[in-house]
């Protein structure tokens, strides 16, 4: 058995998202306390030129796993080829990211390897054992607990997306390993035929690290574009999201809608604009990161839960942050 | 002349043993019909209705002989009248002639339908038959012409009607050809039929030609008699005998009660997945329905074009009832095929949409039960097939570890009341009552406010009351509804726990979903107690003079009655009694009113699940409240206050109107 440090990516269409590079960040410090080495799994189709990108952020050897059986997702197949690689390697801690794919995934991995599975952790670290420490949630946040996989091996934890900061990439070179993989399209029982995509290219509104968010203040459907103009400043991982008023009024769509009968999300920032906060909308958004209110009613209950308050008109004051936020997006 | 007729004249008296075996064999058809009724409603669980016969017995006097709840539409109600007590009233005569005939004459020889009686009796059945043909045709007319949107129609409907009506038809035809022929002046008193007789009176008429034309019409007559005695049992026309017994057998608890799972622990079902897990009384209820489509009329899910209607649902139980029946008694060896009920007779949108208002059973003149077999059926999939929305999952899970709806933390349940020195049990349990805030007035800053008003009446009041603070749990009415009875109960016992802890005698709630459940459903678990809803308990303190409202408040107001206090628990007076003393506000009513009021759309866990089907209900609420010009429209619950306020909002008429509770209105009237 030796001490290394697996973590597995996660791209989608020839795309790596962020919990990769956070995993990679966390990683890489387990790694230097358990004195083993830092392992990125890579799995797709057609992807040899994201191993690059991973590049540079401790890891020293990226697996890539490319077959026509790994273009799409699928649980069989994922399961099938980080198995069989687990198992010829025995690395003493394997990460994942707690995302959907992720909550799909490793529980099947995990019986696959006979080992337990700390699920949707907001911190890891090494204790003074040499084991791998998982700090999770439960009770809705209540109390955290801190959970250990004392015997079987690997350490299985999935960390929850945007909680650690994506690391400063740097100049180190990791080795670059073809896997080959055995596993063929047809070896698996379900594939997919087809994607039906719902409203355009706006990334999930859970997966989000910025959400500006609209009510009934915003009027119509048209002024939701001053909105989507401050999500596109932020940049990647930013999008706009809608009160359930707003979307009861048909200024947005339904899947835009967070809320205790909506999407319930937890971006870093989340920005209400002319948002009252009726408790139905504070149950989706209340455990975001910062939240900024926007609205013209001081007593407006949003302010209740908001770490910064604008009293003021949403039209006015959203223009010049999305000002200001390009500004400061250009001097990075 | 005597003045009487003779019975069997022209047919001849011979005809009368084989009269009564045809009319033998017609009873054993009826009663065959019936007996095959009555073993589908056996295949049911039992249940206790054979209690309070006193009541019972005045129930279908008053509710089926007199038609208590049928004509609370005058139209369709007085029309039935008429050929409900048209057909008795001839009934009792036959009965009385077969007496006449088969006992007083035979064995005494005694004729008493004659003289005076005799010209009363042809009156009274003249009038109650021609009264029968009028409802008769009315009924038809307003099923076929007036096209209500309520009623379906089937071929039984048209067969009922035309056999009914030419029963009667016939029977004044051979009145009246009789009396052609035999004329005695007295029969006037047979007024229909004398008016006939002129017809085919006539001094040159062939005698023998009218006197055949009379033995036919006389056997025509019997046998559309006996043919519509034995239909009967096989159509609609049933419900003369099986509304009758649902008038009997009706539910004396209160409405607002749901029936626990009892001994929920060692249960391996939940709920109701095939028809003998319901209780004889429920199969009944299939049977009891009319499809005269009141509850459609009155149902908020239907009149926002849901897909639900009691009246569909009902029906499709019956369907069921009736195709299950066809394999009943065969062996019973063959695996069963069950096809669960939710889901396949009557759909999960349907069970979903439902808001346990009860206007449907408020409106039933058959007291047909609806909201327990939606609850029984969501337990079903609810506790057996994990089958809800993921707003239900999200719903589920805050009551679960945090015993709120939302997504928040217990710890926070009492932070509201920080700045307003309340006594909390735990530190001092010496209070008279308990004050339950519930959730709403716990978390939601709306409704925060009315909690804040009403604590500031009560204590003017001088009432000594205190909270639970954070160990308040919510009551579990929602859970229960939305047919997690596991989730409930634990709500409710760990709730019970408490108040008994603290020695809880009296309990004012803010919420008439709380109070509903503590007032009718805690029982079910050893927890009795005094239960006042805030807008009864002001009430009541107002009247002792501990409460005045001094100061005017110009406003004209609609009282929107909650399903909960008001259908579910007959409060209608307090609040609108609270209302008129303020001084210069005007009370006005929206048609919709008292029990016929209309579901704000949030009761029976609608409140936590999206409304994507049809029109909203709140919004066709606010235009309710809209056309009474009311400016101000009150409310004594939190949902009814979220969700009109919600509509106003919706409907952007913020200028128009604004919602407030009862308890707000009376801080500003002090």
């Amino acid at each position: 058995m030796s001490n290394d440090v697996w973590i597995i990516t996660e791209q989608k269409e020839e795309k790596l998202k962020k919990i990769s590079f956070e995993l990679l960040g966390i990683g890489k410090k387990l790694a230097e306390k358990t004195g083993g080495l830092l392992s990125a799994l890579l799995l797709g189709h057609g992807i040899e030129d994201l191993a690059a990108e991973l590049d540079g952020y401790g890891a020293s050897k990226i697996f890539v796993c490319d077959s026509e059986a790994l273009k799409d997702y699928s649980n069989e197949g994922y399961t099938r080829a980080i198995v069989d690689l687990v198992k010829v390697h025995n690395p003493s801690v394997l990460l994942g990211g707690a995302t959907a794919l992720g909550k799909d995934l490793y529980p099947r991995v995990a019986a696959r390897l006979q080992t337990g599975l700390a699920s949707d952790c907001v911190g890891l670290e090494i204790n003074d054992e040499g084991l791998l420490l998982a700090e999770r949630p439960i009770f809705a946040g209540k109390v955290l607990v801190d959970t250990i996989t004392p015997e079987a091996r690997p350490q299985m934890a999935c960390l929850r997306p945007n909680i650690l900061p994506v690391p400063e990439k740097g100049s180190e070179k990791a080795e670059i390993e073809k896997v080959a993989v055995e596993l063929q399209l047809q070896d698996l029982r379900a594939t997919i035929k087809e994607m039906v995509k719902t409203a355009g290219e706006k990334i999930d509104l859970t997966e989000a690290s910025v959400i500006v968010s609209g009510g009934r203040g915003m009027g119509n459907k048209e002024n939701f574009k001053v909105l989507e103009e401050l999500a596109s400043a932020f940049g990647e991982g930013a999008t706009v999201g809608a009160s359930r008023s707003a979307v009861d009024s048909d200024f947005a769509p339904h899947d835009w809608q967070v809320g205790q009968t909506g999407k319930v999300v937890n971006p870093n920032l989340y920005i209400a604009c002319g948002i009252s906060g009726a408790i139905q909308h504070l149950a989706g958004m209340r455990t975001s990161k910062y939240i900024v209110a926007i609205n013209k009613d001081p007593e407006a209950p949003i302010f209740q839960v908001a770490d910064y308050g604008i009293v003021d008109d949403l039209f006015k004051i959203v223009p010049l942050l999305t000002e200001e936020v390009k500004k400061l997006k250009a001097q990075d | 002349m005597e003045i009487t007729r003779e019975i069997f004249w022209n047919v001849g008296h011979w005809v009368r043993w084989p009269v009564y075996g045809l009319g033998l064999i017609v009873v054993i058809i009826f009663v065959y019909g019936l007996i095959k009724r009555i073993r589908l409603w056996r295949m049911g669980k039992p249940e206790n209705r054979y209690d309070q016969i006193g009541k019972r017995i005045t129930s279908f006097l008053s509710f089926g002989l007199f038609h208590g709840r049928i004509l609370k539409e005058p139209f369709p109600g007085i029309t039935h009248l008429f050929l409900f007590w048209g057909f008795l009233v001839l009934l009792l005569g036959t009965i009385l002639i077969f007496i006449q005939e088969d006992l007083t004459k035979l064995l005494f020889g005694t004729v008493f339908i004659q003289g005076s009686f005799y010209l009363l009796f042809s009156f009274v059945l003249d009038l109650f038959g021609l009264l029968a043909i009028i409802g008769v045709l009315l009924l038809a007319f307003r099923r076929y012409v007036l096209k209500p949107d309520r009623l379906d129609n089937k071929p039984e409907d048209l067969i009922g009607l035309i056999l009914i009506f030419l029963v009667l038809i016939t029977g004044f035809f051979n009145e009246g050809v009789r009396i052609a022929i035999t004329r005695p002046d007295f029969e006037r008193f047979s007024f229909v039929g004398w008016e006939i007789s002129k017809i085919f009176f006539s001094p040159e008429a062939n005698l023998s030609s009218v006197k055949t034309l009379h033995a036919i019409s006389w056997w025509i007559h019997l046998f559309l008699a006996f043919g519509l005695i034995g239909y009967i049992a096989y159509s609609k026309l049933l419900h003369l005998i099986t509304s009758a017994l649902n008038q009997f057998f009706r539910s004396f608890t209160p409405q607002g009660e749901i029936k626990p799972i009892s001994d929920i622990e060692n249960q391996e079902t939940f709920g109701v997945a095939k028809l003998q897990e319901f209780t004889w009384k429920q199969l009944l209820d299939a049977d009891a329905c009319t499809r005269c489509g009141r509850c459609q009329d009155n149902c908020p899910a239907y009149l926002s074009e849901k897909p639900l209607s009691p009246k569909k649902v009902i029906q499709d139980l019956k369907d069921h009832l009736t195709s299950q029946g066809k394999n009943l008694g065969k062996g019973e060896g063959e695996k069963e095929q069950i096809t669960p009920i939710a889901g396949n007779v009557v759909s999960e949108d349907e069970l979903w949409a439902c808001t346990t208002c009860g206007a449907c059973q408020q409106a039933c003149p058959v007291f047909v039960e609806v909201i327990d077999k939606v609850v029984d059926l969501r337990r079903y999939l609810v506790l057996m097939e994990s089958k809800f929305s993921s707003e239900v999952k999200l719903f589920f899970k805050n009551m679960e570890t945090n015993y709120n709806p939302w997504t928040i933390g217990f710890a926070t349940r009492a932070d509201w009341a920080k700045d307003l020195d309340l006594k909390i049990l735990a530190e001092n349990s010496d209070v008279e009552y308990l004050l339950f805030v519930g959730c709403a007035g716990s978390f939601d800053e709306r409704n925060k406010k009315v909690i804040r008003s009403l604590v500031g009446l009560l204590q003017k009041a001088g009432v000594n009351f205190g909270i639970l603070g954070t160990e308040e749990m919510c009551c579990g009415e929602t859970a229960r509804r939305m047919g997690n009875e596991y989730l409930a109960q634990i709500l409710m016992q760990q709730n019970i726990e408490l108040f008994n802890k603290y020695g809880i005698k009296k309990i004012v709630t803010m919420c008439p979903h709380c109070f509903n459940t503590f007032k009718n459903e805690y029982h079910q678990f050893e927890g009795n107690y005094q239960v006042f809803h805030h807008t009864e308990f002001l009430w009541s303190l107002f009247k002792e003079g501990k409460l005045k409202f001094k100061t005017s408040v110009d406003m004209t107001t609609a009282y929107h009655d909650s399903c909960y206090l008001g259908r579910h628990n007959n409060i209608y007076d307090a609040p609108r009694r609270l209302l008129g003393s303020i001084k210069n506000t005007k009370l006005v009513e929206m048609e919709r009113n008292r029990e016929k009021s209309f579901c704000c759309g949030a009761g029976g866990g609608r409140m936590w699940m999206e409304e994507t089907l049809g029109t909203r209900i709140n919004h066709m609420r606010v235009d309710q409240v809209a056309s009474t010009n009311a400016s101000v429209v009150a409310t004594a619950c939190p949902y009814c206050l979220t969700m009109l306020e919600d509509g106003i909002k919706e409907k952007g008429m913020e200028n128009n109107m604004a919602v407030f509770d009862l308890s707000e209105l009376l801080e500003k009237a002090l």
